[in-house]
């Protein structure tokens, strides 16, 4: 599968959030540190907001509602990219489109 | 230093100094085992050891001996010569002894570190016995001392030669400054805002150049090159053609019209234009005490179909798209190229750069740049960045292998770009990105496909209005040069300085120094930084009126030697021997003469010399033959 890069999506995304997945440079501490999820939760969603692939988004939406919100991710990112604010603004757009379709 | 000089003291008093390296040869050598059988060997009047030899007590050891009378030889066994020959040879000349008395024997590096026992205890002294020989013959001899002329020849005007010239001509010495070109600025000129500082290339060149061109101990010829070259250091002489390039003079005439711009100012995407061309070839030659090469780089160009290079219009390189981006004066919040709105355009890092063999293609001439050009990085960022800032609608992604910024500033700039929302997707060396015409619906003319290692190697692909490729640095082709003064080029073929990290820009060549880019990939400052330090070992060597080369040249024993002129054939430096007439016992003879300042101390002559007249001084024949004596020899390992 294909994955296309729409760099228009960080736009549309605003709307529900603060967007800073433009400043994350891909290291994976947020991934190493979630005690949650394995599977590169949550860096591979932050890297599908970085090439807006909105698809790739909601086919794994699911994952989203596994994270609790504990924080660690935002507290120990290098970057301050906030993934934990990142994955709330995702929820927030997965529901309104779940709304739409 | 004639053959008849006799050894003037007795040879027998050889004094053998033997290093433990602080356990790096203790460890594996038994050095009091080789001190015990060193003192037996015939001519050794003292044999001692020391754990650092080289420590100022150890060479004080040495001094000692020498001021005592004790030795008039001295053989130091201890790491590779290269590291401190030097340093025993500066000791004996403080102890005001002739620094040649001296021999080295490495059994650190040929003995301790390769080989273990009882095994290294006798190659070391193996070793140590064969330098005790030659020692043992050694004569003292005088460095040799050639008058210097003070003045400098850059070659090259770019932003190295530029700035070597002027710090040499504000040390005094008086510069000629060779650009091929008629240009002064070189590849700086096809640069606009510069990283990280946003200097505007024009601003540098014009006033380094400037400074230049008021400087009345520098000359300065544009569309001139090197013909000729011969010499030494301290006096060598160039042969110098100005063209008159007339096709060259005509584009440059006609750029300057419509400009309104006059000799003497800069010229964008050009450099800065002192004067017109000479109205006809010119030819002179000038005399030269040392060489400052500054032959800088060209841009890497993509082969046919590099991703899409040639064949696809919308596939350029990034300094095409400076040059554009420079002269573009269409307003809007997207760029605008030849009436084309770029939305989205993609950068593809390391083309050109840090090839791998096996994975990339060779050249045609079976070159492979696989080196990084260190600069591009930066560039692609600065470039980037200029783009989000004045043309919000263009997006920008970046595809590479890595991000390489090093230096002040400029991995903020990588930073920026995240801020500008840059999209980076990363590609490892055996999977490029793979430019193609798109043929779906949507109206990108290209797209761009990646396996990206950021999305856990998924495949993304990006529609794009214009593809740039990053294109590195590749060395000048300056073979008649390399030829010419026989210098030493690097695998990647830049020209390869005597030591990377102690001697950065000196050559092998005595007397021919490097500044910038011909040397290495690097930025304008490190340019800078190069073209002072080479201006600088050009200032030093030119300092004392004189220049010292090493005494280890041939010398014809004028009884033997016959005049059969087969050294002369052998010579590999032409000018280095010769046969002359001369006057021996009242009958006119053609006999071998050396010019020591020619000489290389190779040997070829040495070979076939079939009176055996003529030895290399430091190195003769009958050393060797004692070395090898003594190294076959059953007495001193027993």
């Amino acid at each position: 599968m294909i994955t296309f890069v729409n760099p228009n999506f960080a736009k549309e995304l605003e709307r529900f959030g603060e967007d800073t997945a433009s400043e994350c440079f891909n290291c994976g501490t947020c991934a190493a540190i979630c005690p949650l999820i394995y599977e590169h939760f949550p860096r591979r969603m932050i890297r599908y907001i970085q090439l807006g692939a909105k698809d790739r988004i909601l086919e794994n939406a699911q994952e989203l509602w596994r994270c609790l919100h504990c924080g660690l991710c935002t507290q120990t990112c290098p970057r301050e990219a906030d993934p934990g604010e990142v994955i709330l603004s995702l929820k927030r757009f997965v529901v309104d489109t779940w709304r739409r379709s | 230093m004639s053959s008849e000089t006799k050894i003037e003291t007795n040879p027998e008093k050889i004094g053998v100094y033997i290093c433990y390296c602080g356990g790096n040869i203790s460890d594996h050598v038994d050095v009091e085992a080789v001190r015990d059988r060193a003192e037996k060997i015939p001519g050794v009047s003292v044999a001692r050891t020391n754990m650092f030899m080289c420590s100022d007590p150890g060479q004080e050891l040495i001094m000692e001996d020498l001021r005592d009378g004790v030795v008039d030889r001295v053989v130091v066994a201890s790491c590779a010569p290269s590291l401190h020959e030097m340093t025993f040879r500066s000791a004996i000349y403080r102890a005001g002894k002739n620094p040649y008395i001296y021999e080295h024997a490495n059994i650190r590096e040929h003995v301790s570190w390769v080989h273990h026992g009882e095994k290294a205890t006798d190659k070391a002294t193996l070793l140590v016995a064969a330098a005790t020989a030659k020692a043992g013959l050694l004569k003292p001899l005088e460095p040799i001392r050639m008058e210097a002329r003070r003045h400098a020849t850059v070659i090259g005007g770019g932003v190295a030669g530029l700035r070597a010239a002027k710090d040499l001509a504000d040390r005094g010495i008086d510069v000629v400054l060779i650009e091929k070109s008629p240009f002064l600025g070189g590849q700086t000129a096809q640069l606009d805002r510069i990283a990280p500082t946003g200097d505007r290339a024009a601003d540098l060149i014009s006033d380094l150049a400037g400074q230049v061109l008021q400087d009345d101990s520098i000359a300065v010829h544009t569309c001139a090159s090197v013909e000729k070259f011969e010499g030494y250091v301290g006096n060598f002489k160039l042969g110098v053609k100005k063209q008159s390039a007339q096709t060259n003079a005509q584009q440059i005439l006609a750029q300057l019209k419509p400009s309104g711009k006059k000799p003497g100012e800069f010229i964008p995407f050009a450099g800065l234009y002192p004067w017109p061309p000479p109205a006809s070839d010119e030819k002179f030659s000038v005399e030269t005490g040392v060489i400052v090469l500054a032959t800088g780089f060209k841009s890497y160009a993509p082969y046919h179909g590099e991703y899409g290079y040639g064949e696809l219009k919308e596939v350029i390189t990034l300094p095409k798209l400076i040059r554009i981006l420079a002269e573009n004066n269409t307003a809007g919040s997207c760029l605008k190229i030849d009436g084309r709105n770029i939305r989205h355009l993609a950068m593809i890092h390391c083309v050109g750069s840090r090839k791998i063999p096996g994975v990339h293609p060779e050249d045609e001439s079976g070159n492979l740049n696989e080196y990084c050009s260190r600069t591009c990085c930066s560039a692609t960022l600065n470039t980037a960045n200029i783009i989000r800032e004045t043309y919000p609608e263009t997006q920008v992604f970046e595809f590479y292998r890595d991000i390489r910024t090093y230096g002040r500033g400029q991995e903020e700039l990588y930073e920026q770009a995240s801020r500008n929302k840059v999209i980076f997707l990363r590609f490892e060396a055996q999977d490029s990105p793979e430019v193609s015409k798109n043929s779906d619906s949507d109206d990108f003319p290209l797209r761009v496909k990646v396996r990206d290692a950021l999305t856990f190697g998924e495949d993304v692909e990006a529609p794009v209005d214009l593809v740039v490729l990053v294109t590195g640095m590749e060395p000048n082709n300056v073979s008649e040069l390399v030829d010419m003064m026989k210098i030493p080029v690097g695998a990647d073929r830049f020209l390869l300085e005597i030591h990377p990290k102690l001697r950065p820009v000196e050559l092998s060549v005595a007397g021919i120094l490097l500044a910038g880019t011909c040397q290495a990939p690097m930025d304008i400052g490190e340019t800078c930084t190069g073209a002072s330090a080479g201006a600088v070992k050009a200032a030093a060597l030119l300092a004392r009126g004189y220049v010292e080369l090493d005494p280890f040249v041939a010398e014809v024993d004028l009884h033997t030697c016959n005049g059969t002129g087969a050294c002369v054939e052998a010579c590999l430096n032409e000018g280095a021997l010769n046969l002359v007439e001369m006057k021996i016992d009242g009958k006119k003879v053609k006999r071998a003469q050396v010019a020591p300042a020619f000489c290389l101390g190779c040997g070829a002559c040495v070979a076939v010399c079939p009176e055996n007249a003529i030895d290399i001084n430091g190195w003769t024949l009958k050393q060797y033959e004692a070395m090898v004596d003594m190294i076959v020899s059953d007495d001193v390992v027993a």
